[in-house]
């Protein structure tokens, strides 16, 4: 337990702690966006499915993995389209909708890549993106390293916490989204296009949730292989509750699970008589124990989840 | 007017099974498959001969198990996605129950795991119920991370405590405990059976008791139910703790009848099958039922014809995603404003027709 | 009323066409079935609950099936990505489809085998890492210690921090076996040498697999690594690849051929093919069953793989040498 302690070790931790909440941050806020706007998406775990094999696939045919990060995104968009119409104009069970996703997206992305690939004894390799250190920040001891020592995509991830942060209470247009997702009615009433804010913010959520995916094939590994997404998309859900809906919090949560899956594996590695499926009880626990104590009551923007009908009076 | 809404009620998953066969086809033909061979295999797999009706009927048992406890929690306005969970828990119970018991055996014992099995499952399913009804919490993400944490748990036992020699999983059931088969030579356990009557017990409470209707009705309209006097936290609580029980039923039932053992990939999947096949049975029982009995005929069909004609099993996936898809898309255009507009004005336009003749 | 009776009324027709057309056609192929036994194709068909295109077990097991399959002129299919429910219904399904053989990869479809050989005794059946000799069960067995050992005295010799490490998927008994085995074949050859191990409990989860390595190095300085699970050991070859000389053992193909990233120095190749063609053999001239076909290196069942150029002469020698003892039963003594 001695090497705990050590710098080394901590800073590989703090380092993978970065790289494994990235992609559980963006998704986060892909559905921060969501459901501020009254969309309750679970779906997401499937659309980074297919957003991870879209974006390998164009990575691997273009050779460029920023071309595989805008693929997944498009990708994203165009699933999350299925459930925008589905729960939006016909006002189906957003729920069931999302689940039905997170059975119709893998299915889909197993499928091109079977297709596509065919079975080969070891996993095809795609291009992986080169980080790209931040000249001079990143020569700081430790921090600098662990910060800004990333692929452009974290960086992107990171900074959408202010932006989401600043439109969503600086501008007019975040303003207008977030009262969509509150009272819709008042909102139609000063004129605001209550359908039009949800469709854009089930596109950003496809985008950011796609683009989440392709992260995990382009940037964090270099494969695809079915299962990949493990779940991410469900601690999703998680964090944007335990961050209370705000991008500060989510990111927090993000960074908390992050560290607790990170802390988990190492202490698999380090003491390999516990058995780890004890261990990786953690993060669910973390959070269980989190929203327990720590949520509010009745939390969230009020209409989410709602069906909004426009002739309804 | 019942008729015709019960109809349409009908109408809806059938029309979204054909609609999803039809893009399953697309999908098969663009493979270069054939897809009429295709859909022989898969109604051959389900209705070609009674040892497939039987394999459909299996399939269908924990499948109406989880659709029924969905059912009853959404009739109460709360959603329980932790099925999957409850049901591992409910097995969890029931292995634990027949491999360390003394004194007990045969029979006895198997109602006793089942208890035990409904008893587990509803204490489950209580967490997400109290924490709801306490601290306002969102019960989705309670009972999803339950889920993982049920499953992990599982997988803790049969790797280690009440691992059976060479392989992670655990004891069999005794030959003594296996549900009976209903007839000889087919695979249909009395699970089936108890189903039908959890069904039907469903059905009655919910329909024909006062204190079903009071749940309905904190359903339907929370804020009217409380000004009217029903405690509607105690309901929900109930909710919870009955929909967690049943799912806890299925657990023990599929372990006894089906599967004899935990091992990895214990009841994956059926807790949010459940939750889709609530809702295309429109959340009645009965409509669960038969809506389970209709996923299990694509599923056991569906193995046939990937069997059969070599597609790769997302397809199968693909095409099972689709119904939900469009059987929900479906009862929710049926429900809104306009359409029902657009069929008043069909049939008034009959009736004006009839009247001026 | 009536307009919708009669679309309800159509749609009835059209299931009922359907299902009829259906009947027919089965009536049509079964007789094509029985004229194909007369000129008889063999059949065999793999199922597995992971998917095959894995880069690992999966992928290995598939092709060997396919290559022994050629070799003898058998027919394959395969069914991948199967649930725990759905394994003995896909094994009956082709069973009732005249399948002559299937192979079923691991030790988990034990209690789905065992239900459906007993229902269909002219089926034959093929378990790998099987315990079980029937009449129409035939168990698989590659001998999980000598690859461990194997695998466990390469990383010994090539270890220069001599601390190894070792990846496996989840708790099966055969890979404890062999990481048992691979701990003690090292320290035979490196007495010094440390092992470090984790399970990812997972065979899918690629990121996974790059943590732990990534950590394995970072903390315990490991430089050779050893993994038992499929795609989660792509995840470590590429943390490997980002840490100058880190290197990977692979199984149970031979991968050095096909890697990319430099990182593979040898395999332990694993020749499922050979014995699912001694089965194949079997079915077709009747003598099938109430043995246990073992693979290890006298057979040919396993192997070393190619080296890769890191690896210097004189430890492929002494490799080899080695190789012979546990061949033998003498390099652990017990």
């Amino acid at each position: 337990m001695g090497d705990i302690l050590n710098a080394g070790f901590i800073q590989e931790l703090l380092l993978s702690t970065v790289r494994m909440a990235t992609p559980i941050l963006i998704v986060s806020l892909a559905e921060l966006y969501s459901e501020r706007a009254g969309l309750v998406n679970i779906g997401l775990d499937g659309i980074m499915a297919l957003g991870a094999l879209v974006g390998f696939l164009v990575g691997y045919t273009t050779g460029n993995p920023y071309m595989g990060i805008l693929a997944g995104a498009v990708a994203g968009v165009f699933v999350n389209m299925i459930y925008a119409f589905c729960v939006i104009n016909l006002c189906a069970e957003q729920i069931v909708y999302g689940m039905a996703i997170n059975i119709f997206a893998p299915a889909v992305a197993s499928f091109i890549y079977k297709i596509y690939f065919g079975v080969n004894s070891s996993l095809i390799q795609g291009p992986l993106m080169e980080a790209l250190p931040i000249p001079l920040l990143s020569s700081i001891p430790i921090l600098g390293s662990v910060l800004f020592n990333h692929t452009p995509i974290v960086y992107f991830t990171y900074l959408m916490v202010p932006v989401t942060a600043i439109f969503l209470n600086r501008t007019k247009a975040g303003l207008n989204f977030k009262a969509v997702g509150e009272f819709p009615k008042a909102a139609e009433s000063l004129g605001i296009h209550v359908i039009r804010q949800k469709y854009i913010a089930c596109i950003i959520c496809g985008a950011l949730a796609g683009i989440g995916g392709a992260y995990l094939t382009t940037c964090y590994i270099n494969t695809y292989s079915d299962g990949v997404v493990s779940g991410r998309g469900f601690i999703a859900l998680s964090a944007v509750i335990f961050g209370r809906w705000m991008p500060g919090g989510v990111l927090i949560a993000a960074l908390l699970f992050g560290f607790a899956d990170a802390l988990q594996l190492r202490m698999q590695v380090a003491s390999s008589d516990t058995p780890y499926q004890l261990l990786a009880m953690i993060p669910y626990l973390c959070t269980l124990f989190a929203l327990a104590f720590f949520g509010i009551k009745k939390a969230g923007p009020k209409a989410n989840g709602k069906p909004y009908l426009r002739e309804e009076r | 007017m019942k008729l015709k809404n019960i109809l349409i009620k009908i109408l809806i998953p059938i029309i979204s099974v054909i609609f999803a066969f039809i893009v399953g086809a697309i999908l098969i033909a663009s493979i270069g498959g054939n897809a009429e061979e295709a859909f022989t295999y898969l109604f051959k797999g389900a209705f070609g001969s009674s040892a497939n009706l039987g394999k459909t009927l299996v399939k269908a048992t924990p499948l109406i198990f989880t659709g029924l406890a969905a059912t009853f929690a959404y009739r109460c306005g709360v959603f329980n996605l932790g099925a999957e969970g409850q049901f591992v828990v409910g097995a969890l119970i029931s292995i634990w129950v027949s491999t360390s018991v003394e004194g007990v055996s045969g029979v006895p014992l198997i109602i006793l795991s089942l208890i035990l099995g409904a008893l587990a499952g509803g204490i489950w399913g209580a967490i997400p119920g109290i924490l709801k009804i306490t601290r306002g919490l969102n019960e989705m993400i309670v009972s999803i991370m339950l889920n993982y944490v049920a499953v992990l748990f599982m997988g803790y036992l049969y790797t280690g405590p009440l691992r059976e020699g060479s392989v992670p999983q655990t004891e069999a059931v005794n030959d003594a405990l296996k549900l009976g088969r209903i007839y000889e030579g087919s695979n249909v356990h009395s699970g089936f059976v108890i189903a039908i009557i959890v069904a039907a017990i469903v059905y009655y409470f919910l329909f024909y008791t006062s204190k079903g209707f009071k749940l309905r009705a904190v359903g339907l309209n929370d804020t009217a139910s409380m000004y009217n006097g029903f405690s509607v936290k105690k309901y929900m609580l109930m909710a919870f703790i009955v929909s967690g029980a049943i799912a806890g039923i299925g657990g023990s039932v599929e372990l006894h009848g089906m599967q004899y053992r935990l091992m990895s990939g214990f009841g994956t999947g059926y807790g949010f099958d459940g939750v889709a096949i609530a809702l295309i049975g429109q959340l009645n029982p009965i409509g669960t039922v038969l809506v389970a009995y209709l996923f299990a005929v694509l599923r056991t069909g569906a193995n046939t014809m990937q069997v059969g004609t070599g597609m790769p099993t997302a397809v199968i996936d693909i095409i099972q995603a689709l119904v939900i898809v469009f059987a929900v898309a479906g009862s929710a255009l049926v429900n809104l404003p306009n359409v029902k507009q657009l069929f008043i004005n069909i049939t008034s336009k009959k009736q004006e027709k009839v009247v001026q003749e | 009323m009536k307009k919708l009776l009669s679309i309800f009324l159509t749609m009835c027709t059209l299931l009922a066409l359907l299902t009829g057309c259906g009947a027919s056609k089965t009536a049509e192929t079964s007789t094509k079935d029985s004229k194909d036994s007369k000129n008889k194709t063999y059949k065999v068909a793999m199922i597995s609950d992971t998917t095959i295109s894995d880069g690992g077990w999966g992928a290995a097991c598939y092709n060997a099936m396919v290559t022994a399959a050629k070799e003898k002129g058998f027919e394959t299919q395969y069914t991948d990505g199967l649930k725990t429910a759905d394994f003995a219904q896909s094994i009956r399904s082709y069973a009732d489809l005249g399948y002559d053989l299937i192979f079923a990869p691991g030790n988990q479809y034990s209690d789905a085998v065992k239900e459906v050989a007993k229902d269909y005794p002219d089926v034959h059946f093929a378990l790998l890492n099987g315990t079980i000799e029937t009449k129409n069960i035939v168990s698989l067995l590659p001998d999980a210690k000598q690859i461990g050992q194997m695998a466990g005295a390469l990383a010994g010799l090539m270890s220069k921090t001599n601390n190894i490490g070792f990846i496996g998927g989840m708790e099966l008994d055969t890979t404890k076996d062999k990481l048992a085995n691979y701990e003690a074949a090292a320290k035979a050859v490196n007495p010094n040498i440390q092992v470090a191990s984790a399970y990812a409990g997972s065979f899918s989860d690629t990121a996974k697999g790059m943590e732990i390595a990534n950590s394995m190095i970072t903390s315990k300085n490991v430089d050779v690594m050893f993994g038992d699970a499929s795609a989660v050991d792509s995840g470590a070859r590429q943390a490997l690849a980002s840490h100058a000389n880190a290197f990977d053992i692979g199984q149970p193909g031979d991968l050095v051929k096909d890697d990319k990233t430099g990182v593979i120095i040898g395999s332990v190749v694993t020749d499922n093919a050979t014995m699912i063609k001694l089965c194949m053999d079997d079915v077709i001239n009747g003598k099938f069953g109430n043995k246990t076909i073992y693979g290890n290196i006298e057979n040919g069942g396993v192997s070393a793989g190619t080296f890769s150029d890191k690896v210097p002469e004189d430890i492929k020698t002494k490799y080899l040498e080695i190789v012979d003892k546990i061949k033998a039963g003498t390099f652990i003594q017990k």
